[in-house]
Order: C-alpha cells, then structure tokens, then sequence
C-alpha cells in the first residue's frame, strides 16, 4: 500500500472543516439572530399585555385599584416570571422582586440586571410607565428561556464541531484517496515512460477534468517522444549497418592477405592491424548497444525473476577463472525477486565481475541483499579502489581512468552498467575505500523489487 | 565434411570472404544477393544450410525466412545481422530461424555453427539418446553419471551439461559463444577466457592421467571432443 500523500490529505481535512465549520456556523448564527428576534418580539408582547392589564385597572379605579391588583397578584401579576414595580405615594410596591432594578428604560424595553440570591445574578426585560398621577410603574419579565436557548446553542455549536471534524476527516481521506489513486496512476505510466517503455500511455476517462486534460496532453507529449526515438532508432539502426559492415569487410581484407606469402614486417603489420580492427569492431558493437540500452529501445524482457540466481550463476561462471587467477571470489546471496532482464542484468555483472578480476585486488565479494524497497548486488574487492572524486567520472562513456588505459577496453563498460540500472529503475553506485567491505572498490547496482 | 551452402547477402565483399571460406573447407556455395533471388534458389534445389542476412535490399531477412518457411522449405538456416543484439536474436529464431549470429563474427564462429548445423539436418537421432559415448567416455543422461572406461567421474551441474553438449556435437567443432548460449544462456560475450578455464577444469576430470585425450582446443576456433 502506497502513502496517501499525507500531506495533501491534512491539507485539505483542514481545508474541507474550516469551510464545514464556517458554513454551519453562519447557519447556527443566523438561527440564532432569528430566534433571539422571534423570542425579544414575544417578551415585549409579554411585557406589554401585562402593562396593559395593569393600566386599565389604574383606569378603572385608579392608584388604589392598581396596589390592590398588583398586592393581590391578580392576573399576569401572579406569573412567577413577571415582575412590577410600583413607585407612588404610598411609598414602593414590589411583586416578585426586591428592588427596583437599576437602568430600567422609560421608552421601550430594555434588559436589566436582576439581584438575585448569592452570586447568582439574572436577567430580565423591563420596561418603566409614568403614569398621570406621577406614579411609576415598572413592569418586567425574566428572560430564563433566553439563557436557555444560549446553553442550547453552545451545545449545538459543540455538536456541530464533532460531527465536522469527523465528516472533515472522511471527506478528507476519501477526497486524498481518489486524488492519490489517480495521481499514482499517472505517475507510473509516467515513470514506464521515464525508464524506456516509450509505448506506455494514461488510461483515457472521458471525464473532462483536469485529470483528464492532463493525461491528454501527457499522452500527446509521449506519442511525439515516441516518435522521435524511433526516429532515432531508425537512423542508429542503419547506422549499425553501414558501419559494422565496413570494418567487418576490413578484417575479412586483412584475414585474407594474412594468408599470402609475405615479409615479417608486412605479416606483422597486418596482424597488428587486425588486433586494431578487432578492438574496433567491439567499441562499435559496444557504442551502439550502450546507444540502444540508454535510449530504452530495447525490447522490453523483463519479467519477475530471481536476482539471487542471476547472481549464483555468475559467480559460479567466474569462480574458476578468479581461482586462476589466484583470486577469492565469495559469494553471500539473499533471495530476492525483481522485475528484470536476466539476460541485461547477467552482462551488467559479467562486466562488473570482469573489472574486478582486472582491477581489483585478490579477494571479490559478491552480495545479493533487500533493502527497504531495494534489491541490491554489490560487488566489493581490496583492489586500489577510485578516488571519490574520479567515481562519477568513472561511468561516464569512454571514460577510461588512468590505471586502466594499458589494458584493452572500449571504457564503455561502466557506463553500459549504469544504462542497464536505469532501464530497470534503479542506478549504479561506486562507493568504497572504507572497511566495510573488503576495502578497495564496492559497485553496487541498485533495483527496485 | 562437405555439402551444400546457399548464401543470401547483399554485401559483396562479405559474401565473397564467407564463400572462401566456406569452399576451402570442402562446401559448395551458392550465393544470392537479395531475398527474391534467394528465395527462388532454395525452392529450386536443396542446400543442406542457408546463410541468411537479417538486411537485405528489397525484402527483408525475416520475410524471406517467413517466405521459405511458407514455401515448404525446412533447411537449416542460419541468420546473420549487423544488430547483432540478443532481441534480435529472438525475433529472428521466432520467425524459424535455426540460429543466429551476430556481425561481427569470426569465421571460424561461422564455420563451426555452420557445420553444426549440416550435421543436424543430416542426423539429429543422436539428441534423443540417453546414453552418449566417445571411446571410453560415456554420459548417462537419465542417471546424470558421466563414467571414463571403469572410473566414475563426479560432476556439478554445469560441468554435466557442458559435456553433454560437446558430446552431443562430438567431432564438430564447438566455440566458445556456441558454449556460453546452450550451456549458460549468456548471449554475450563475457570477456575474458572464463570458458576456457570451465574447459581446463573438465579436461583435467575426464583426461587426466588416461592414454587418450579426448577433449581437444581448436586453435582459434574453439573445442572439439573426438577419438582423435
């Protein structure tokens, strides 16, 4: 299983609950404006008919009826929500609270303060009448329901906020994984492309987003890449051609006049010759198939093999050889399975194993190994080794550092190495000179497995 | 050894040095220098190889090689190409080539694939016998026990099949890239004289210490296992 771009994945769970959040607060605020609207219009009511119901009982029988009603608690009076205040002559009458609560608005109502038992404090609506005879009557209400809804609210609110982090989070790791899937999707017909396989293309969905634009215009950029390598191909094809038949003729040439009677000198001029048109004949042999190998226009043969085996193989072709030679070769090889060309892969390491029985000192080890993602075949001497400084060179084409220039060689070996690795989506690494190994010069080819 | 070889090769030169060659060891060679040409030859009359270039002007090596085939014709042949890469080397034995070398090669290579290939269409039983001899040497295919007069001579594996293959094509010479394909697989060349050591090592197993040495080097050709 890949990563889902985690990344990407918190980025857009933030993303999605900040827009989730904000939507559904603006629903819980505008509800609650509303409400508060709907339920301050009700209070006023409230407030109004219990005014009403007193001011007609002043009409009626005037400040003495009014005492009486308000001392009885007759009508709305008696509601323990109420309360009203009475400022006359007779000094201050209270029903329902014990002082006249300060702030109250004489035009229309407003919220006050309520002292209340202990700490508690609470809030009413209240509204002052100055009546004919100079008497002030105060009416109000309790807003208990109010503070209610407040708590109901912040409950609300609480609730919202849970369900969103959770619906963030799932919309976020669905979102991430159909993003990620189609992401992946491109990037391997992209890397196919990166290693070679020209005739990789992305899967068309007629969807018209711009997933699909961009897999449109990246088939159009692979379908010209095509193209022109296969141009190419064409062109270095016949090249092949022409070249190798030339120098092939040549040394029929020399191999024949080599069969007429002739001087020493002239004999061994012409076998000096041959060496030379040999050497010739194998450097190009050898450039073109590096030209084939790097641009990827060879036939893709790779199928799941085991690299352990490509391995045990080889060394056991060159053990009597490196014994020969008086040389070591062990071999430490893990099981590991690659997607791979046997044959590519067995030449890679032929012609690894081949420069360290040059080069190398009088022990070679071969290793097979897994690591994380990768298979690696390492193959390690107590040779001289490369100065770090000459390792990039080293692979580059032609490149032939100064030790190695007395011995024959087209010096493309390494970089065929190199070539090789990177057709299968892994890369040569020079390393060494430390006591890891066994000291000289460790080549390591690294594959995805 | 003698026989028929029909040469289809565009390149003169080329043409002309691998027909020396051929008739100075004892073949008769008959040349074409396109497809059409080869093609209405090897109907006509029998050849016991055809030497086929894989480029030719006009049509093709794999269609003329597709044409013969059509056309009844069941000849050993033999492919030749410039793009001497191992992809190529199954395309062409795909299309029913019998074997197939690559430019540039030596001509004792040649020669020896060649003669390979006139003693295959001339027997051929002898890939199906499970006991194979030479003198005293004898390989037991079933049992894998390789046995010299009385001695049993232990081997490993690759030593095994290497001796089955040369006593397979006893008294033909065998090269080195012959070796490295049928015993190992490798369609390349490893360098270094890495057959030559496999050679020694089985030379020393076999004809050690015995009267008769039956695992001969072929001076710039290869090896050979024969009585003489």
């Amino acid at each position: 299983m890949r990563r889902l771009l985690p990344s990407t994945i918190v980025g857009l769970g933030i993303a999605i609950f900040a827009l989730q959040l904000l939507s559904s607060g603006a629903a819980l605020y505008l509800l609650r404006t509303q409400m508060e609207g709907i339920v301050h219009a009700d209070r006023t009511r409230q407030l109004n008919d219990v005014r009403d119901d007193l001011l007609a009982a002043y009409y009626d029988g005037g400040y003495a009826e009014l005492h009486d009603f308000i001392a009885r608690g007759r009508g709305s009076v008696g509601d323990p929500l109420n309360f009203v205040a009475l400022r006359g002559p007779g000094g201050v009458l209270l029903s329902n609270i014990a002082t006249i609560p300060p702030g109250v608005r004489f035009d229309h109502p407003g919220i006050v303060t309520l002292p209340h038992t202990g700490s508690e404090v609470r809030t009413g609506l209240a509204v002052g009448t100055r009546l004919p005879g100079h008497e002030e009557l105060i009416v109000g209400a309790l807003t208990e329901t109010e503070s209610r809804f407040d708590l109901a609210f912040a409950e609300a609110i609480g609730l919202t906020l849970a369900l969103t982090v959770a619906l963030a989070l799932l919309s976020a790791v669905l979102l991430g994984t159909v993003i990620s899937r189609r992401t992946h999707a491109i990037a391997d017909t992209a890397e196919a492309l990166g290693s070679g396989n020209f005739a990789a293309r992305f899967p068309r969905e007629d969807i018209g987003d711009g997933f699909d634009h961009l897999r449109r215009q990246m088939n159009l950029m692979a379908e010209r890449i095509d193209m022109l390598i296969k141009q190419l191909h064409s062109i270095s094809g016949s090249l092949a051609h022409d070249l190798q038949s030339p120098v092939a003729r040549l040394r029929a040439s020399i191999d024949t006049a080599l069969d007429c009677d002739m001087g020493e000198p002239a004999l061994e001029a012409l076998q000096r010759a041959r060496v030379d048109a040999e050497a010739l004949q194998a450097m190009l042999a050898a450039a073109l198939e590096l030209g084939r190998l790097e641009s990827g226009t060879v036939e893709d043969r790779r199928r799941m093999i085991e690299l352990g085996e490509v391995v045990d193989d080889l060394a056991e072709l060159y053990e009597p050889l490196a014994e020969q030679s008086d040389i070591v070769l062990n071999w430490d090889v893990a099981p590991v399975r690659v997607f791979g060309d046997r044959e590519l892969l067995s030449r890679a390491l032929a012609n690894l194993i081949d420069n360290a029985i040059k080069y190398g000192g009088n022990r070679i080890a071969l290793r097979c190994r897994i690591e994380g993602p990768w298979a690696l075949v390492s193959v390690a001497d107590n040779g001289p080794g490369i100065a770090a400084a000459d390792r990039d060179r080293a692979m580059d084409r032609f490149i032939r550092l100064d030790n190695a220039r007395t011995r024959p060689g087209a010096g493309l070996g390494l970089a065929m190495v190199a070539a090789v690795a990177q057709l299968h989506g892994g890369a040569l690494e020079l390393s060494g000179g430390d006591a890891v190994d066994l000291g000289g010069l460790v080549v390591t080819l690294r594959l995805p497995r | 050894m003698s026989g028929r070889i029909l040469v289809v090769e565009d390149d003169d030169q080329l043409a002309q040095y691998i027909g020396k060659g051929l008739t100075e060891a004892n073949f008769t060679v008959d040349r074409a220098a396109n497809g059409r040409d080869g093609l209405f030859l090897a109907t006509d009359s029998a050849f016991d190889v055809i030497i086929l270039d894989r480029m030719l002007p006009g049509m093709d090596g794999l269609s003329v090689l597709k044409a013969f085939r059509a056309a009844g014709v069941a000849t050993p042949v033999l492919m030749l190409s410039a793009l001497g890469q191992t992809d190529d080397r199954v395309e062409g034995l795909t299309a029913g080539a019998d074997d197939y070398l690559g430019k540039p090669f030596a001509f004792t290579e040649l020669l020896a694939r060649v003669q390979a290939l006139t003693r295959r269409g001339a027997g051929g039983a002898v890939q199906q016998t499970p006991v194979l001899r030479c003198a005293d040497l004898e390989l037991d295919r079933l049992a894998r026990q390789v046995r010299r007069g009385k001695r049993k001579i232990a081997m490993q594996p690759r030593e095994f099949r290497l001796l089955e293959y040369l006593m397979l094509h006893e008294g033909e010479v065998v090269t080195r890239t012959m070796l490295l394909e049928a015993v190992w697989d490798y369609h390349f060349d490893p360098g270094t004289n890495v057959i030559d050591v496999h050679i020694s090592r089985l030379r020393r197993k076999i004809d050690d210490d015995e009267p008769q040495q039956l695992l001969h080097t072929v001076r710039g050709a290869g090896y050979r296992l024969s009585v003489d």
